[in-house]
């Protein structure tokens, strides 16, 4: 049931469907609490961590995250976790809830595990195929060694066993406690840190008892005091309310701890509906579900284009554009809450170089639409953007949606210019790849030889419509298809072949005085250029040889491949691979 | 001819172009990238398949910077710029429609010139600059000593009663100065901690303060360990004949990268010299480990990890002022990743008396430790703390000695009190306790006691060793803390809660404290001992305290409170051996880069030794940087002379020496937590000295480099806050220094302009040349139509 993976789409759906029938019988009370907790006033309160302040929602979205990755626990929100497991440790001390990402060390505990105790077979069955465990399992003696040889490999398990190791810290009550940074500082200093509901929540506890306990509550100073030990207060009946399974408690104390934070220091508190959108927008998966919508278009305007059906066409492109707007609105709502234009961490720079090139298609769309390619660049953009938001939607740990502050380096204009000039440059060479594949599917089955000719313009074949033939679906027929396809293949790869070159003389200029070289032969750097000498060959070769349409579409796929590979494999695998690289 | 003509055919051929550029990405890929190649029949099988850098092979050993410049690549780059060339002219008219091929073609030339100008003439390394060193001078002694600010480095100075030792205690880097005109400004501050027979007292040194220098005591009063000197005895300082003052710590050079293309050298120095002279050594590997012997390392587990490679480079001097120019280095091994390790093993009967046992204690409970120790070793003599200790005997009497225990000898004639006390000597660090209950001298109806505070065996003072107890005696009227002296003649009573006077006073006569040391030994003590195979225990509690009983290899010996000790190797001539031990690559860190590199060094008719790899040439452990290692090693050359060596990189005069004013660390919301994410830049403030005079400050930080005499200065790396490593760390807070990465870029306008040029002419060719050439077609159609007459149209070309 919390499986979330497409190979299992059909078995969620099962285990959904006996979910919602078992669910009110077996364990009411609980499922009850779940649903009548109304954690909503809580979106607006802020929490300071890692240099930012975050909205409830994503702070509880990253925590999480370091808990059970990608896995959703009981299909509970992480906001409701977060506190769940704050208020009721005990709850989670044995369930499967820490995601151990890296399969290669699920089984090595696993087989400790079933040696020390033959009935938790099943159990680490499903541990080897979710990568979920509980904190008491890993506690066990017999893991501790298993554990330990694995740390010491520094080259294949260390990172794992410290991920782990994280986990089982982020789970820990006062960890949660102690990073729940909601209160703010008073003044108007920026780099003050914010404090912790631990360090106010005292304030609230029966003196008599302190006194026993030999702790002292001091509320903090600039903070108006009364402020303070209301919010101990509505915290104390809050951490009550949770333990006794009372809702209507904690939706009071929710409420009342998120009016009072932001009246403490109201100038220094982020804007409540900023906060709001924030917790929407991490809540809604970061909106990558888009992809979906994408697919619809691409499916469309495929079948627009093999039925030359006019209909299918011009509805896969009106579906486009609904993505595309829907893809810009979750583009800007980022932008908005991050305050930085989104290209600095890997998800930001797949799912905003889609967009680029959702852009481009569109443009040309709207001074094409009358030529033969329409339609082209929006399945090509489509499939772009279907794929990348796709990538964020199924790969979440790889292309980690959180927003945190970019490294000092990155602070500088050129990350602006110069990543934005490349990833748009790279999301052309895959939709010219796209065309190009289209191209090559149509000379396997048969298509003649045929290709954009130049004179007639690179865009001859687009412009067809104008130099005689009718504009439309007509011109989708027989040869007129193959000189298309070429055409918005040669378009979208001449765009891409000075955006490249642009894009890797500009980067270029930023190390030369960021790294203090303009070129240092760093992998990255050279498959760049890479895929420029792939597209430089391809010139060449158009120039040079008999099937021009036939080398144009296989180096473009070439291209396209070299790119992919120095985005995936060279900033996944090389660069980690070895101390010198 | 004939051959000429074929020759310059190939050159301008297209095909030809496209094949260099196939052979380009090729060479490119695997250099940056490597390779992949089946290891396993079944090609099909995910783990038939290994990666390898073939550029890192021992063949090749080469950097990614050298891979892109030898000459196979310059070759090719070579070739196709002479195809660009030769076809351009050759096969492209020069006409309007052509200008954009001719454009890039001329851009990519122009690059390439700009490019052969860069990396030949590129030199790229980083300089370390220390913010402040500390210069310490004493009246009556010469020369000033110097070291550096960095917590836990320490110097001492003058010498016999006159020698103070200086350590450097908390450096706060953002100290908020509390009176004077800039109240309330941050500065630099550097608390000395110093030490001289009599006193011990806290220098407080403000970077570019130094009106604002003052000394601190130290108190009794827990609530506030420290006072100011000028509230205790109204003048701010406390010992007038030393003065510390806070300067520069400029730098001179900056060190090659070796990632970049190998630059490792060798520095030598006649012991004592500061000045070291650098050997570059050529030839050396970087990826690969070179051994000739597998005796020449310890490998883990026995396995060999690495096959038999000699290595044999010399390194030759090569400046004019070497100081030893006719002695010729080798390095005769190379290892990349490695930890010097020892291991104890049994001598001939030649051997020395060397004793050292392996020993395992059991607890009651059932906790086990297991202990080396080596008699001998200051360092390795003892364990958990002092709690078992290891000693060699020479003789009877010296074993007698060691059943020792420590007492004082006390009398107070007025109370007819004399008598000798047992005490029990604290462990080294604890903490001073004001709370310490007092042991009562005699009847405990006269009021006499006394508490043992801190003790301190065998410290050298002046010409001899003297030991001291620090003792609070307590009278029926006062309370006297006393330094008790082994020699009666040294002890003093010092005014516990500052008094009047500071400084210590003559001892008050009415109670008389002699200290006598005791063995030295521990709560468990194993004694080698005076013949060779002779090894006994003593226990310190228990019944049998202070009895030795005789110990038997392998046999378990019950002690009191359950425990069981078992001695399992006894070695009484034992041999240290020392070698590199190579870390399997599984538990290597990355991204340690040379830093655990080590190089077998042979002196001509001498030994050979390995030698560890230092960052940086530091003049002396004094100045070595915290985080950077640092390991000269002496030498005696075959005709005597002795010599230090040091195995680094490569390092460059920066022409103008840079001093570090000031580093600061900019931090996003809530300020800096040790998360990286939450710092903002890293800042160094930088003076560069120029004709003698230091320039006004320029500020250097990530993504804003500054240029000075051709070199550009980046912000390269930072000196972090950081807890204790070990027992005898300060822990430190950071930015006491930063790494400037130093570099030139020449050419690097020409670079551009290419990449201009041709981005010029790739715009032209897709974007301008299709224009012409439809306005040309549709001209050419309708000056058709209009010849044949079928257009009544006025045709405006």
């Amino acid at each position: 049931m919390n499986i979330n993976s497409k190979t299992h789409m059909m078995s969620k759906l099962i285990a959904m469907f006996l979910a919602l029938t078992t669910f009110c019988m077996i364990d009411a009370n609980a499922q009850s609490f779940q649903e009548q907790v109304d954690l909503s006033p809580f979106d607006s309160v802020a929490v300071q961590t890692e240099g930012r302040l975050k909205s409830f929602g994503s702070f509880a979205h990253g925590e999480m995250g370091f808990v059970s990755g990608p896995r959703k626990i009981n299909g509970q929100t992480p906001e409701f976790t977060f506190l769940d497991m704050l208020f009721r440790p005990e709850a989670y001390a044995d369930a499967d809830v820490i995601y151990v990402k890296a399969a290669i060390v699920r089984k090595p505990i696993a087989d400790a595990l079933v040696k020390a105790e033959p009935s938790l077979a099943a159990r680490m069955d499903g541990f080897i195929k979710t990568g979920l465990i509980s904190e008491a399992l890993l506690q066990r003696s017999e893991v501790e060694p298993v554990m330990q040889q694995m740390q010491s490999d520094l080259l294949r398990t260390a990172k794992a066993m410290d991920s782990i190791r994280g986990a089982r810290t982020v789970m820990r009550p006062e960890f949660l406690l102690r990073e729940l940074r909601i209160v703010p500082s008073p003044g108007d200093q920026k780099d003050q840190q914010w404090s912790s509901m631990r360090d106010i929540m005292l304030l609230a506890a029966d003196p008599g008892a302190l006194k026993a306990a030999g702790a002292t509550a001091t509320p903090i100073a600039g903070i108006d005091e009364t402020k303070q030990r209301e919010c101990a207060a509505a915290w104390k009946s809050l951490v009550e309310g949770w333990t006794n399974g009372d809702a209507i408690v904690v939706n009071k104390s929710l409420v009342n701890i998120a009016a009072i934070l932001p009246s403490m220091n109201s100038d220094a508190y982020p804007d409540a509906s900023r906060l709001r959108w924030e917790s929407w927008y991490f809540s809604n998966g970061n909106l990558v579900w888009i992809w979906l919508v994408y697919a619809v278009s691409v499916v469309l305007l495929l079948i627009g284009l093999v039925y030359h059906w006019r209909g299918a066409r011009v509805a896969g492109i009106a579906v486009f554009i609904v993505a595309f707007m829907l893809h810009s609105c979750a583009l800007g709502l980022r932008w908005w809450i991050s305050s930085r234009w989104p290209n600095s961490n890997m998800f930001e720079a797949v799912t905003t170089s889609a967009w680029f090139g959702g852009c481009a298609a569109v443009i040309l769309e709207i001074f094409l639409r009358r030529r033969a390619a329409a339609g082209m660049f929006a399945l090509a953009s489509g499939f772009a953007s279907a794929v990348a938001l796709m990538a964020a939607h199924f790969l979440p740990i790889q292309l980690n949606a959180q927003i945190s502050n970019m490294m000092p380096v990155l602070h500088d204009v050129w990350l602006y210019i110069h990543t934005n000039v490349i990833i748009f440059s790279y999301c052309l060479i895959f939709m010219a790849a796209v065309s190009a594949g289209i191209y090559l599917v149509y000379r396997v089955f048969g298509g003649k030889a045929v290709y954009a000719r130049v004179g007639v313009s690179s865009v001859g074949a687009i412009v067809g419509g104008s130099v005689g033939g009718t504009p439309g679906a007509s011109a989708l027929r027989g040869e007129k298809l193959g000189e298309v396809l070429d055409g918005v293949t040669m378009l979208l790869m001449k765009l891409s072949f000075v955006l490249l070159w642009t894009g890797i003389a500009m980067g270029a200029i930023w190390a030369d005085h960021s790294w203090g070289r303009p070129w240092g032969w760093d992998p990255k750097e050279v498959f760049a250029l890479n895929t420029f000498v792939v597209f430089a060959i391809l010139v060449h070769v158009r120039y040079r040889s008999k099937d021009k349409g036939l080398w144009t579409a296989i180096l473009a796929v070439v291209g396209a491949a070299v790119m992919l590979f120095n985005w995936i494999v060279i900033n996944f695998i090389i660069t980690g691979l070895h101390s010198y690289a | 001819m004939k051959f000429g003509r074929a020759i310059f055919d190939l050159f301008s051929s297209v095909r030809f172009g496209i094949v260099l550029l196939v052979l380009l990405f090729i060479y490119m890929s695997i250099g940056s990238a490597g390779i992949l190649y089946p290891v396993h029949p079944n090609i099909f099988h995910p783990d038939a398949w290994t990666h390898a850098q073939m550029r890192q092979w021992r063949p090749f050993e080469m950097t990614e910077f050298e891979w892109f410049h030898w000459w196979p690549f310059d070759l090719m780059i070579g070739l196709i710029a002479l195809t660009l060339i030769v076809t351009t002219l050759r096969r492209i008219p020069l006409r309007v429609i052509n200008l954009g091929v001719w454009t890039i073609h001329t851009g990519i030339i122009v690059l390439i010139v700009g490019s052969f100008i860069y990396f030949h003439a590129k030199v790229e390394g980083d300089a370390p600059v220390a913010r402040r060193k500390i210069v310490l001078k004493l009246d009556g002694v010469e020369a000033p000593v110097e070291l550096l600010a960095a917590p836990g480095s320490s110097a001492f100075i003058g010498s016999g009663a006159n020698r103070m030792t200086v350590e450097v205690g908390e450096i706060d880097p953002a100290w908020t100065l509390r009176s004077g005109q800039d109240e309330g400004a941050t500065a630099y501050s550097v608390n000395l901690i110093v030490t001289d027979p009599s006193k011990r007292f806290i220098r407080q040194l403000i970077a570019n303060h130094p009106e604002y220098t003052e000394d601190l005591m130290f108190t009794n009063d827990p609530g506030q360990p420290m006072k100011r000197a000028v509230k205790e005895t109204g003048t701010p300082i406390l010992e007038p004949r030393l003065t510390a003052t806070l300067d520069y710590e400029s730098q001179g050079y900056f060190y090659l990268r070796n990632d970049l293309a190998k630059s490792w050298a060798l520095y030598v120095r006649p012991l004592g010299a500061t000045q070291w002279v650098m050997r570059p050594i050529d030839g050396l590997p970087l990826y690969n480990d070179r051994i000739s012997s597998r005796s020449e390392v310890f490998e883990v587990g026995g396995t060999p990890l690495v096959p038999i490679d000699p290595l044999s480079v010399s390194i030759p001097a090569t400046a004019p002022n070497d100081p030893c120019p006719d002695v010729i280095f080798t390095a005769n091994g190379y290892l990349r990743y490695a930890q010097t390790k020892s291991r104890l093993v049994g001598g001939g009967s030649n051997a020395p008396f060397n004793p050292s046992a392996t020993i395992n204690v059991k607890s009651a409970e059932g906790a086990k430790a297991n202990y080396q120790l080596i008699a001998l070793d200051p360092e390795r003599s003892t364990g958990d703390e002092g709690l078992i200790r290891m000693v060699a005997v020479s003789s009877e009497a010296e074993f007698e000695k060691l059943l020792r225990r420590a007492e004082v000898k006390i009398v107070i004639p007025a109370a007819g009190i004399d008598i000798v006390e047992a005490v029990r000597i604290p462990q080294e660090d604890a903490k001073v306790d004001a709370e310490k209950p007092f042991i009562p001298i005699g009847d405990p109806q006269l009021g006499y006691g006394f508490r043992v505070l801190a003790a301190q065996d065998d410290l050298p003072v002046a010409d001899r060793k003297a030991s001291v107890l620090i003792v609070d005696i307590k009278t029926p009227d006062s309370t006297i803390r006393r330094w008790v002296f082994d020699d009666a003649t040294l002890t003093r009573d010092v005014p516990a809660n500052g008094g009047a006077h500071a400084g210590p006073i003559a001892p008050d006569p009415a109670v008389q404290f002699e200290y006598r040391p005791g063995g030295g030994r521990a709560l468990l003590t194993l004694a080698a001992g005076p013949s060779p195979d002779q090894l006994r225990l003593v226990a310190s509690f228990g019944e049998s305290a202070g009895k030795s009983q005789p110990v038997t290899v392998d046999q378990p010996m019950t002690l009191p409170a359950g425990l069981t000790i078992e001695v399992s190797s006894y070695q009484p001539r034992s041999v240290i051996d020392t070698r590199p031990m190579i870390v399997p690559l599984e538990q290597q860190i990355r991204d340690a880069r040379e830093m655990f590199a080590q190089i077998l060094l042979s002196i001509p008719g001498g030994e050979s030794r390995w030698m560890e790899f230092s960052m940086y040439a530091f003049d002396d452990f004094r100045f070595a940087l915290r985080r950077h290692p640092f390991h000269p090693m002496q030498v005696k050359l075959a005709d005597g002379r002795e010599m230090e060596l040091l195995f680094s990189r490569q390092r460059l005069p920066l022409d103008t020496e840079v001093a570090l004013e000031e580093f600061v660390l900019t931090s996003h919301e809530g300020g800096y937590t040790g998360q990286a994410g939450t710092i903002r830049d890293y800042t160094s403030i930088l003076r560069f000295r120029d004709s003698d005079q230091w320039g006004a400050p320029t500020q250097v930080s990530v993504n804003s480099p500054i240029e000075h005499n051709g070199l550009w200065y980046f912000q390269a790396q930072w000196d972090p806050p950081e807890p204790p490593s070990s027992q005898n760390d300060r822990g430190s807070r950071g930015l006491n220094y930063t790494v400037l990465g130093v570099g030139n870029r020449e050419g690097v306008w020409i670079q551009l302009a290419g990449c201009i040029i041709a981005v010029l002419g790739m715009i032209y060719a897709f974007y301008v040349k299709p224009i012409l050439i439809r306005r040309r077609s549709e001209r050419a159609r309708l000056a058709a139509e209009i010849r044949i007459g079928h257009s009544n149209e006025v045709v405006t070309p």
